[in-house]
């Protein structure tokens, strides 16, 4: 269950990282992905009836999977990291062209691209 | 308009590829009941680790941990970097009212009591070094917003907590080599194990999560302080 909710919101944040323009929503978009990774994996070291993975010795309980919970936690991190970055660009991007629309962004470098060329030719 | 029918091609095809290899791979390989008792077959006095995550990523799959923490540090430079200041503008003065003031008194020290339970209990119960840095940025964060981002800066000084981070990365580096070097096995075996369940077991797991907090708790708060002084006030 918890899979296919992870598999629908993957889809989401895809169609929304490729159809959206704001460059903002894109973002946004990229932490959803990273969300349903991340419910994904968790959903894969589920069983039924399973306990959070703390061990006692001599603790027999039937617990859920340790390792894509470890796993999970690098994807955590490299996501705030590349969201912090792109965060950064973005708004590097928005202080220099006052748009977070990434069509109108490649517009304005075209122009600027041909502004510079002009006085070669 | 036929650009837009073009993109929502590409991503439909995207979208369905992807569902279409992972159901094909989960339905070749369905993963084996078998497999994910692997790490929880091992004896706990392996790690000496209750939390047997903390033991897979403290112990077995340090390296990950470690090279974690290095993609961390540069994402924090780079956003340093990229929002470096300028000029030194004058910043308004935006503390909140008195209503905001009293509850965050109230709530960061809650806070920072919940990152250091997190940091020094991390080996034997629920939490872990990056999840007890992130709390008690997100504590410095409320003061931040409750007193006005000009006395919190003043207070923990950006310029020297970067140093700081620098130091605790380097210790942990050092601390993580350490027992290659006086003849131990290499990365984890340099204190006992202890018996699980214990503070004092899992070896060298108490330390790394404290350094880890300590480490996410000044490069969080870098990062934070670095958007708020490029946009001028919280």
């Amino acid at each position: 269950m918890a899979a296919i909710v992870a598999f629908i919101l993957f889809g989401i944040g895809i169609l929304a990282l490729v159809l959206r323009r704001d460059l903002v929503i894109k973002l946004l978009a990229l932490g959803m992905i990273n969300a349903a990774s991340i419910l994904f994996f968790i959903s894969i070291g589920d069983r039924q009836g399973a306990r959070s993975p703390i061990q006692l010795p001599g603790d027999t309980a039937i617990l859920v999977d340790p390792l894509p919970q470890a796993l999970v936690l690098s994807a955590i991190v490299v996501n705030f990291a590349i969201l912090a970055l792109a965060l950064v660009f973005v708004m590097i991007l928005c202080e220099r062209y006052h748009s977070t629309d990434s069509t109108r962004i490649e517009q304005e470098i075209a122009r600027e691209i041909d502004v510079e060329e002009t006085p070669c030719l | 308009m036929k650009r837009m029918h073009v993109r929502t091609l590409l991503a439909v095809g995207i979208v369905a590829a992807f569902a279409g290899l992972v159901a094909l791979s989960y339905v070749q390989t369905a993963p084996d009941p078998a497999d994910s008792q692997y790490y929880l077959a091992r004896p706990l006095s392996e790690t000496g680790a209750s939390n047997r995550v903390a033991g897979i990523y403290l112990n077995y799959r340090l390296i990950d941990t470690l090279l974690e923490v290095l993609v961390f540090s540069v994402a924090v430079l780079g956003v340093r970097y990229y929002l470096r200041k300028s000029d030194n503008i004058d910043l308004p003065d935006l503390s909140e009212s008195e209503v905001v003031q009293t509850a965050v008194s109230f709530l960061s020290p809650l806070a920072l009591l919940l990152c250091m339970f997190f940091a020094i209990f991390g080996h034997i119960s629920p939490g872990g070094g990056f999840a007890a840095g992130v709390i008690a940025a997100s504590a410095l964060l409320y003061v931040a917003i409750a007193y006005g981002m000009t006395a919190t800066e003043a207070r923990w000084d950006p310029r020297r907590l970067a140093f700081a981070e620098k130091a605790i990365l380097l210790s942990l580096l050092i601390f993580i080599l350490v027992p290659a070097f006086v003849g131990k096995s290499p990365l984890t075996d340099l204190l006992p194990k202890g018996t699980p369940g214990d503070l004092l077991s899992s070896g060298s797991i108490l330390i790394y999560n404290m350094l880890i907090a300590a480490k996410v708790f000044i490069g969080a708060w870098l990062v934070i302080a670095a958007f708020a002084l490029h946009r001028g006030e919280l």
